[in-house]
C-alpha cells in the first residue's frame, strides 16, 4: 500500500543515503589531500629549516580542503559567467585575483605549461611563416 | 624539485563540489518547473575541466600551503623558536585568508 506519507519518506531516506555517500567520499578525499599536504608541509619545513608541529599541520591541510572546495565554486561560477561549461586556466588564474602577486606567479606557471606541451606542430608553422615572412622582407 | 598535489585529486574534489552544486540547482529546479514537464538534464549542466586548468589548480593550492608555512615560519623565527607551533600560524590566518 503506498500513501503520500510512504513516498515521501522513501525518497527522504534515497537523499539521507546520497547525503551519507557524499559525506564519505568527502572524507576520503579529505584525507588523501592531508596525506598531500603532510608531504609537502614537511618538505617546505625543512627547506626552511623548521619542523612543524602536527596540529598545524593538520589545520593548514583543513584549510587546503575548504580552499579547493571554494576554488571549485568559484572556477564553475566564472566559467559560466563566460558561457562556458568547461572551466580553464583563466578562470583558475582569475580566481586568485585577491593577491596580485600570486595571480602573476599563477600566470608565469600557465604561460610554461603551455611552452612545455607538445603543440611542436603549431610551433613549427608559426616558426615556417616568420621565417618566410623574414625571407621576403630584403 | 618540489612536490605538488595529485591533479587527480584536485579534479575529484572539484566534481564532488559541482554535484553538490547541480544537485541544489537541480531541487530549486524541480519546485519551479513541477508543470512544465521535465526539467533540463543533470548532463548538460556538468562542469568540466580541462587538464591545464587542473595543474595551475595545484599549483594554486600549493601556493597556499607553502605560504602558510613561510609567513608562519617567520613569526616563530621572530620569536627564536624553530618549531612552527599553532600560535605562529594563528597570528598568520587572517591576513592569509584575506590573500586567497
Amino acid at each position: 500500500m503506498e500513501t503520500l506519507g510512504d513516498g515521501s519518506g522513501s525518497e527522504g531516506e534515497s537523499d539521507k543515503e546520497r547525503e551519507e555517500e557524499a559525506l564519505e567520499a568527502a572524507a576520503l578525499l579529505r584525507d588523501r589531500l592531508r596525506l598531500s599536504v603532510i608531504s609537502i608541509a614537511s618538505s617546505h619545513a625543512k627547506t626552511l629549516g623548521m619542523t612543524i608541529s602536527e596540529p598545524v599541520v593538520a589545520c593548514i591541510a583543513d584549510l587546503a580542503f575548504k580552499q579547493a572546495e571554494q576554488m571549485g565554486r568559484d572556477v564553475e561560477l566564472f566559467a559560466q559567467h563566460a558561457g562556458r561549461k568547461s572551466v580553464n586556466t583563466e578562470d583558475v588564474i582569475l580566481s586568485a585575483h585577491r593577491n596580485e602577486h600570486f595571480m602573476g606567479l599563477l600566470r608565469n606557471f600557465a604561460q610554461e605549461l603551455k611552452e612545455k606541451e607538445p603543440c611542436m606542430e603549431k610551433k613549427r608553422k608559426k616558426k615556417a611563416s616568420k621565417n618566410e615572412n623574414k625571407v621576403q622582407e630584403p | 624539485m618540489e612536490e605538488n598535489f595529485d591533479p587527480d585529486l584536485i579534479h575529484a574534489i572539484f566534481k564532488l563540489v559541482w554535484s553538490r552544486r547541480s544537485k541544489k540547482v537541480e531541487g530549486n529546479e524541480a519546485i519551479d518547473l513541477e508543470q512544465a514537464g521535465p526539467s533540463t538534464s543533470k548532463k548538460s549542466r556538468a562542469t568540466t575541466a580541462n587538464a591545464s586548468a587542473l595543474k595551475v589548480s595545484c599549483e594554486l593550492l600549493r601556493l597556499f600551503v607553502a605560504e602558510a608555512i613561510h609567513r608562519a615560519a617567520l613569526i616563530a623565527e621572530a620569536e627564536g623558536i624553530d618549531t612552527i607551533e599553532p600560535t605562529h600560524l594563528e597570528r598568520v590566518l587572517p591576513q592569509l585568508l584575506l590573500d586567497f
